[in-house]
């Protein structure tokens, strides 16, 4: 017992330790590059801001596929789940406001994973031809849905409904101003700390809150209890759980209903907060993003996260200002060569080498160049994560039985 | 196995047919039951004069997008009642195949229309492909090209001079805003959307020549810009952070997005729309923050169109609806932030139509 606990609070420890480690690392790098560039809007509240908004829709879709590759089905249909969100969002909150609006989003998005769990676990359909379905029957329904019923309300039409009211707004007054004047003065380190308390402080929406909570709930769960354990079990080894009494049929539509779901938070999200009403085509892709984000944060919980983050802020950054995508250079440059440093340090010196050229040739590029070719910015969130996937894609481990079909019995 | 393949080839094609009922191809008026509540109100299902019979093939987006499409069927809903015309009605799908749109547009010459106007630049090579085959019947193509050198006599193109409009829009900005700085806000980087910048810019400085422009786009080259509220708002809300307090949208239906920003901006930020005035369609909360909006007369132009039609001399090559002709223009439904603004916005409305200021069309 006393053994155990000590061995546990050792784990707690050196994984807290060395984020910790890792993030004063990051701020400080970032914060240098901001002083070196002089673009102060890299830490910015306002990109902040902007950062966690972009951020939710796509953490929330990963969220969904994490729960759902976990106990062993591939959920591509993500986008569709997000949709059916959308439009279940804009539904329940105009009659019934923006908190039963999320329940409503879960609720369609539940549908769209009913769907996907009926065609996969029950009927054996291939994970991936089911997943397109989905993404087809969900752009399809909630146009149709849409056109049949959004006409006649107030701010509507065919194709929209605006002026929905978005769940409310949290500002913490004293912490925020302090944090305000912190954030002004431009300090090394500080300030970028200072602005980031200040975006978590001032009007952020509380279901942005709800959402970066459900990342705890998921990983707790999931980690934590038996139910997650039996859960993950499906997603390993389904014929050894089925050994073991577990009913995998019903831990596979629990987790897939709750991936449909989470992914509808996800595009009620986009509906409520980073806009303030439906209209078709909104997800604009963020369900594939949120599963690339997933697979980027090597299906764990706090992977995902920063994968969503990342997408979220380099998305966010070159939607405000382009100039600032060419200080990303250099702050990309200067972590692969700390990165080739570790390696070389770890003894991987073909790794290093290869991490070093990049990161050389991309400070390179900073340095020879005063802007970045718009046409290349548009591509920063997708360039920034297949580099970090091309780095770290040796470490990926996904779940060992995802995406295979199982049958009942066929443990033999 | 077999049990497998079978099952999957039934979801994807359920799938596919789910998926087509959302579209509401309404041509030939089949009654897919699509669009039931909408089907009331749509003059081409109640229409049954002796006049001309129109085709209107819609872009992506359809009737209701509260922008061109809708401006495209206000003109041939005055068309319909002017000259007892009848019509049809066909919409174009989110990245359908050029043969796709050559379909819609022969099976609407085929079902007896005499004039078909195509929505959007992108029927430009469907029309000139479909054009030669049905010499009797006259082709129009909003904002279209002709993509080869030999001009086809039965199509026309109209035009629009956005430049100017949006150099009226920019003077207005200009005007109004108090920080020196205003914002705009472009769907995707085409040479469309650049007119619409080009002039912005420099009405804005023509009024103002020290003001500062944010020019930001939400994509390069992706069609998706046009439809992203959610880029749209981070966008706009960018250029309000750093010190915009007039933003412009030229980015169709990202533009609801633009809207939330400057509410968010709060009160003394404004955003300008684009299109249709949008101050009619926009949200309560919405409507004191439009400044204005840059209004493309797509519905003159298919009015116009009919009209030739009907008189016997169609419309054909290129037609430029600019100032002059009242192709572009602004609005003033927002009284209150825009009347004294209207005098001097109309002394440079004036100079551009008698020659005196040209309008540059390039960034």
């Amino acid at each position: 017992m006393s053994a155990a606990t000590v061995q546990k609070r050792g784990i707690v420890e050196r994984l807290t330790k060395s984020w910790l480690y890792i993030g004063l690392a990051g701020v400080a790098l970032v914060s240098f590059v901001r002083i070196v560039t002089d673009t102060d809007d890299l830490t910015g509240a306002g990109t902040i801001r902007a950062a966690i908004i972009a951020t939710c829709p796509i953490l929330a879709a990963a969220l969904g596929g994490l729960w759902a590759e976990r106990a062993g089905v591939v959920n591509i249909g993500l986008e569709g789940q997000m949709i059916l969100g959308t439009w279940g969002a804009a539904f329940f909150t105009y009659h019934y406001g923006p908190w039963v609006g999320i329940a409503g989003a879960a609720l369609l998005g539940l549908i769209g994973g009913l769907l996907h769990a009926i065609a996969t676990v029950t009927f054996g359909v291939d994970h991936i031809v089911s997943g397109v379905a989905i993404n087809l029957i969900g752009a399809g329904a909630a146009t149709y849905l849409a056109e049949a019923i959004f006409p006649d309300y107030e701010g509507g039409g065919p194709r929209q409904l605006n002026g929905l009211e978005a769940p409310a707004q949290i500002t913490i007054p004293g912490v925020s101003d302090l944090a305000n004047t912190i954030a002004d003065k431009h300090w090394f380190f500080v300030s970028d700390v200072a602005s980031f308390v200040q975006a978590l402080t001032t009007n952020i929406s509380t279901l942005s809150l709800f959402v970066f909570a459900l990342v705890i709930v998921s990983a707790v769960v999931l980690w934590r209890t038996s139910f997650g354990l039996r859960l993950r079990s499906c997603g390993e080894n389904p014929q050894s759980a089925e050994t073991l009494g577990v009913n995998v049929y019903l831990y596979k539509y629990v987790a897939v209903l709750i991936s449909g779901a989470l992914a509808g938070i996800g595009g009620g999200f986009l509906a409520l907060v980073s806009s303030s009403g439906f209209s078709t085509g909104q997800t604009g892709g963020r369900g594939y993003i949120g599963l690339a984000a997933m697979i980027f944060g090597n299906w764990r919980p706090g992977g995902l996260l920063a994968g969503a983050l990342t997408f979220g802020y380099t998305d966010s950054l070159r939607l405000r200002d382009t100039q600032s995508v060419h200080a990303l250079l250099l702050l990309v440059g200067i972590a692969l060569l700390a990165f080739a440093a570790y390696r070389a340090y770890r003894g991987q010196i073909t790794g290093a080498a290869v991490v070093a050229v990049a990161g050389a040739a991309v400070l390179a590029w900073f340095l020879l160049t005063d802007t970045v070719p718009r046409e290349f910015t548009v591509m920063t969130p997708y360039v920034t994560t297949l580099f970090v996937l091309a780095l770290g894609s040796q470490r990926l481990r996904m779940p060992a039985a995802d995406g295979r079909p199982y049958r009942r019995g066929s443990a033999g | 196995m077999r049990r497998l393949t079978k099952l999957s080839a039934v979801a994807a094609v359920a799938a596919l047919a789910l998926a087509g009922c959302g579209g509401s191809d309404s041509e030939g008026g089949s009654g897919s039951g699509s669009d039931k509540t909408a089907a009331s109100d749509d003059v081409c299902k109640s229409a049954d004069g002796d006049g001309p019979k129109i085709g209107l093939a819609y872009d992506v987006g359809g009737r209701g997008d509260q922008s061109f499409n809708d401006s495209a069927y206000a003109g041939l809903e005055k068309a319909v009642e002017d000259f007892d015309a009848t019509c049809v009605e066909g919409e174009a799908t989110d990245g359908e195949a050029e043969s796709a749109r050559e379909d819609r547009l022969r099976n609407m010459a085929e079902n007896g229309a005499v004039a078909i106007v195509g929505v959007g630049f992108a029927y430009s090579e469907s029309v000139n492909a479909v054009a030669p085959d049905f010499p009797e019947v006259n082709f129009a193509v909003i904002d279209g090209f002709d993509p080869d050198e030999d001009a086809n006599d039965n199509v026309a193109y109209l035009g629009f001079a956005e430049e100017q409009g949006s150099f009226l829009v920019g003077v207005a900005a200009a005007q109004k805003s108090k920080t020196g700085t205003i914002g705009f806000v472009g769907g995707v980087n085409t040479e469309l959307i650049q007119k619409f910048e080009a002039g912005y810019t420099a009405g804005a400085k023509a009024a103002k020549p020290d003001i500062k422009v944010e020019v930001q786009y939400i994509q390069e080259s992706d069609l998706s810009g046009f439809g992203d509220p959610a880029g749209g708002k981070a966008a706009a809300t960018g250029e309000f952070d750093k010190g915009a307090d007039v933003v412009y949208h030229a980015a169709g239906g990202s533009g609801s997005g633009v809207f939330d920003a400057a509410v968010e901006a709060g009160e003394g930020n404004f955003a300008i729309g684009v299109d249709s005035d949008q101050y009619l369609t926009a949200t309560d909360a919405q409507k004191p923050f439009i400044l204005t909006s840059m209004l493309k007369r797509v519905d003159t132009a298919t009015y116009d169109f009919a009209k030739s039609i009907d008189a016997g001399k169609p419309l054909v090559s290129y037609t430029v609806y600019d100032l002059k002709a009242d192709g572009v223009g602004y609005s003033t439904s927002n009284k209150s932030v825009i009347s004294d603004l209207t005098a001097d916005i109309d002394s440079y409305k004036e100079k551009i139509i008698s020659g005196e200021i040209t309008v540059p069309t390039k960034p």
